[in-house]
């Protein structure tokens, strides 16, 4: 009965995907030739490059609340990571870059968790002295270990290598025992059939020259959930967020769990650090982690405190990242799509008989639409924002229905009622 | 019946000696308690007579000063609950401890998870639970949002949880403070049913009628000592109640009401929408005249809150209108219906009656902040502010050392008595009380309720919502029950009984109920 359960509910995970790409397909051939990259394997590719450090952060963020500590620190503990990562890459190379990347971020979190669990200090408190911590500390250590080299400096290091990445056999062209298998996504992308040919460019960007550091990250989705939802450990670790005073009743020892969280959260936020100094840039340079541990927070947010979640929230954040980079034109053909969806949600909340929201939503949706209709392309501030637009929105209109830890910010002291 | 069981030969559990001091307070002092092999043992004293205290010892939330525990004959010092719980002690909280969003199953397992290759094995879990459900008549679905559950149904996840860590010992830290009588009465008959197979029960209590009724023996603490130990067959409530208080039980009580037509306050069909599925408010009329207590009855969630914040302003309502001496207050803020007369006594005084860590002068000025004695133009008055609390500490008996000392120093009685103070020192017309006596002692207890029959008797008008239910029937002139957000009986205190009061609460009574 689960198995049927639980292949259904694949399917139905794949059926929103394929919505999603007729969606943009439909957008783009309406678009045309405004912009041909909407949907296209180089964007694919990009959003999912992209979406990995925010999704690295978000994970750290539902790990550390679950537990009921709020880690506002990932932002200082990814810039840990970049350093760490950068430094570890140059001195034992990339694999062991991310190793000690990840152990950075841990450090961070380390602190964190020393900060509020054992001394009780405001979550946020804590979290903001990381994040100013952090970065003081990274030009302290450039000075004492990247001044002195060829290509590094103050502010940066040299270049580092990457880990290398994959290509999927048979459906990207991958080598296979020495053999370089077809490519047939590539193949049906060539063909330009509607949809079809959409489908393939998506998942031929997502399993082209693909990281294997972004494999391992995308993996920490599902045992992120398994170790949550599943185990023992697991469901200590989030009683010790839902009530850690009757958690404590029952025997299971609430800071252990805490300290344990936090410290992965600072992990997997070391780890998202590390991504970008040696996947992304392949160096390391001051500021360059750029907000995306406030981002990450965000996705925690849009995505309910759930893993799958956070990672869809990564991908909308990833991909209009990826769009303002590449093409600032799909922007434009993108609000659109957003006019559309925005009417549908406002023909749902009619049907609803909600007025007040139904009245908002169409309105938005003829200013979106207006909008497009009058301007060639959109101002040049607009496409960076659009994820924290997206994200606002989705505060605005599910705040009812999302469901944060019960006890999350809260101090514990062992002992208390 | 019961008169082997006193003096058994291995008690299940024995204390002897038992002190625990905190900084100012002797908790326990020198507390003997003997409890035999599968007995019901009652444990009562009124509030702060150390009864929690000594429970939290015997279950390794707190260590004792000095003194002894046997447990099954041999002695025992816990450091932490899991140590009481590996030694077969069990503990159902007064203040469940129940995480809401968790599952029935998660809750149960917590700490004790069966596993299977790395996994919690919920198949074995729910084996579990439907075994020790049926057993013990303890009916419940495992998947189940303990947030989903209504306030008897999580009573029973606490005892099941408790059982399912295998204790022989149960200890129900008073069990029926939430409970309606109906659902007090199926708490019983699976006491009954526990006692039947073997285990041994600490029951705390202070409601004397239920203890006469479930205990085989009963211990009375007093201040922090053991005053007795007796048989329920051998004495009466009424002997009881000096025992444990020393002199007589106060009750409540009110004179006849003076005939007053003038409305004070009028509620006309009173409508907020429910959200996430809550019951909110439906329909409300309502109406408290001149000098009149109206009691509001009902199931903790199904609306009282909302109105009393519905009344204050503090949520805003859909539809209807709250009028105060004929005069709309429907579209004002908190602040102006404050000063137009409106006094009240919060639910929660931890949370919304007081700052805990401030000084008395400025609590008594919390809602009064802006009109004379307390402020003067813009500006905080201190000296007025200073001298009219020094007139509250005096005139409503709070005891504390000074008004310098902080609220959190005060003991519950004496906080709830400065809230009542605050309040009435306003010289409010309408008074808002919810659940003023909760968690207070006995001489606190009295205290409130001769104000609250001053206040009536001066022309207050008064809207008491309580869970008390001796004390809305013994105080109220006329009894209002709500249900799902809607009132749904209209009843005379005189000729309604607990039992009665409790079928209506519960939607159990129909129209051919006899009340």
């Amino acid at each position: 009965m689960t198995s049927t359960l639980r292949s259904s509910l694949v399917l139905r995970w794949m059926l929103a995907a394929l919505g999603v790409i007729l969606a943009l397909a439909v957008v783009q051939e309406l678009a045309r030739p405004e912009t041909t990259d909407l949907v296209s394997s180089g964007t694919a590719e990009s959003t999912l490059r992209r979406a990995v450090p925010i999704l690295l952060a978000g994970l750290g963020g539902i790990w550390a609340e679950r537990a009921g500590v709020v880690n506002i620190g990932l932002e200082g503990m990814m810039v840990l990571g970049t350093w760490f990562g950068a430094w570890g890459a140059l001195e034992f190379g990339p694999w062991w870059g991310l190793v000690i990347g990840i152990a950075g971020g841990a450090a961070g979190g380390l602190l964190h968790a020393v900060a509020t669990v054992t001394f009780g200090v405001d979550h946020i408190i804590s979290g903001v002295a990381v994040n100013i911590i952090a970065p003081a500390l990274t030009r302290f250590l450039s000075r004492e270990f990247f001044v002195d080299r060829p290509g590094g400096g103050l502010t940066q290091s040299p270049r580092v290598e990457s880990v290398g990445s994959l290509d999927v056999p048979f459906l990207a062209g991958g080598d296979l025992f020495g053999w370089t298998t077809p490519d047939i996504f590539h193949w049906i992308e060539d063909r330009s059939w509607f949809l079809a040919s959409d489908v393939a460019a998506v998942l031929g960007g997502v399993t082209r020259s693909v990281s294997w550091a972004t494999l391992l990250a995308l993996a920490l989705v599902p045992a992120s959930v398994f170790i949550l939802w599943r185990t023992a450990f697991g469901l200590r670790v989030r009683s010790s967020g839902e009530h850690p005073v009757a958690a404590n009743s029952l025997g299971v020892s609430v800071v252990r769990m805490k300290f344990t969280a936090v410290v992965v959260s600072g992990g997997l936020a070391g780890f998202g650090g590390a991504f970008i100094a040696i996947e992304q840039t392949g160096i390391y340079r001051e500021n360059q982690v750029q907000g995306r541990g406030f981002i990450g927070l965000a996705t925690v947010i849009f995505g309910n405190w759930q893993p799958v979640g956070a990672f869809l929230g990564s991908l909308l954040f990833g991909f209009a990242d990826a769009l303002q980079l590449r093409d600032r034109t799909a922007v434009h053909a993108l609000l659109l799509l957003v006019g559309v969806a925005l009417a549908a949600q406002a023909v749902r909340a009619v049907l609803q008989k909600r007025n007040r929201p139904a009245f908002l939503l169409a309105a938005a949706s003829v200013a979106v639409l207006w909008w497009y209709a009058v301007t060639e392309e959109v101002v040049s501030e607009l496409p960076p924002v659009t994820p924290h637009v997206a994200t606002l929105l989705v505060l605005v209109f599910a705040a009812g229905r999302l469901r944060p830890p019960a006890a999350i910010g809260l101090p514990y002291r062992r002992g208390q009622e | 019946m019961t008169t082997s069981t006193v003096h058994a030969p291995t008690p299940a559990v024995e204390l002897a000696g038992i002190t625990k001091r905190f900084p100012g307070v002797v908790a326990n002092d020198a507390v003997d308690l003997r409890v035999a092999e599968g007995e019901i043992h009652a444990v009562v004293g009124e509030n702060g007579a150390g009864k929690s205290t000594l429970m939290k010892i015997l279950y390794g939330m707190q260590a004792a000063d000095e003194g002894t525990m046997t447990v099954g004959g041999s002695e025992v010092r816990f450091s932490s609950p899991s140590e009481a719980i590996d030694a077969g002690i069990g503990m159902v909280h007064q203040h469940f401890m129940l995480a809401d969003q968790l599952t029935v199953l998660e809750n149960v397992v917590l700490g004790a998870e069966p596993t299977r290759r790395g996994t919690i094995d919920r198949a074995a879990a729910r084996r579990d639970l439907e075994d020790l459900g049926r057993s013990y008549g303890l009916d419940l679905d495992p998947d189940d949002h303990v947030e989903t559950l209504e306030v008897g149904e999580r009573q029973r996840v606490e005892i099941i949880k408790v059982l399912y860590r295998g204790a022989r010992v149960l200890i129900l830290d008073e069990p029926t403070a939430v409970l309606v009588p109906q659902e007090v009465e199926e708490l019983f008959r699976n006491l009954r049913e526990l006692k039947a197979r073997g285990h041994t029960i600490i029951f705390i209590d202070h409601k004397l009628e239920e203890v006469l009724a479930i205990a085989d023996t009963i211990t009375v603490l007093r201040q922090g000592r053991t005053v007795a130990t007796v048989d329920p067959s051998e004495v009466t409530a009424h002997q009881l109640a000096e025992l444990m208080v020393g002199s007589d039980l106060p009750t409540p009580s009110t004179e006849p009401r003076a005939d007053d037509d003038h409305v004070t306050l009028a509620i006309r069909g009173l409508s907020i929408p429910a959200a996430e599925g809550r019951p909110a408010l439906d329909g409300i009329d309502l109406e408290v005249r001149r000098g009149e207590i109206v009691g509001v009855a009902g199931v903790e969630g199904n609306g009282q809150g909302v109105l009393v914040e519905a009344i204050l302003g503090l949520r805003e309502a859909t539809g209807g209108d709250i009028a105060l001496d004929g005069e709309s207050i429907s579209g004002w803020p908190v602040r102006r219906r404050r000063e137009a007369g409106l006094g009240y006594v919060p639910e929660d005084r931890h949370r919304r009656g007081l700052l805990l860590d401030a000084p008395l002068w400025e609590n008594a000025m919390l809602g009064h902040q802006t009109t004379a004695p307390y402020a003067r133009g813009p500006w905080i008055d201190r000296r007025g502010a200073r001298d009219a609390t020094t007139d509250i500490v005096a005139d409503f008996d709070v005891r504390t050392p000074g008004i310098d000392t902080t609220a959190r120093a005060l003991s519950g009685g004496n906080q709830q008595k400065l809230v009542i103070g605050r309040e009435m020192a306003a010289g409010p017309r309408m008074l808002i009380a919810a659940h003023p006596t909760r968690g207070i002692d006995v001489g606190a207890q009295a205290a409130v309720w001769a104000d609250l029959r001053t206040a009536r008797a001066d022309g207050l008008a008064v809207l008491l919502v309580s869970a008390d239910l001796e004390e809305l029937i013994g105080l109220a002139d006329r009894l209002l029950v709500m249900l799902r957000g809607r009132i749904v009986a209209e009843l005379d205190p005189a000729t309604t009984t607990p039992m009665q009061l409790g079928g209506h609460m519960t939607g159990a009574s129909g129209d051919g109920d006899p009340s």
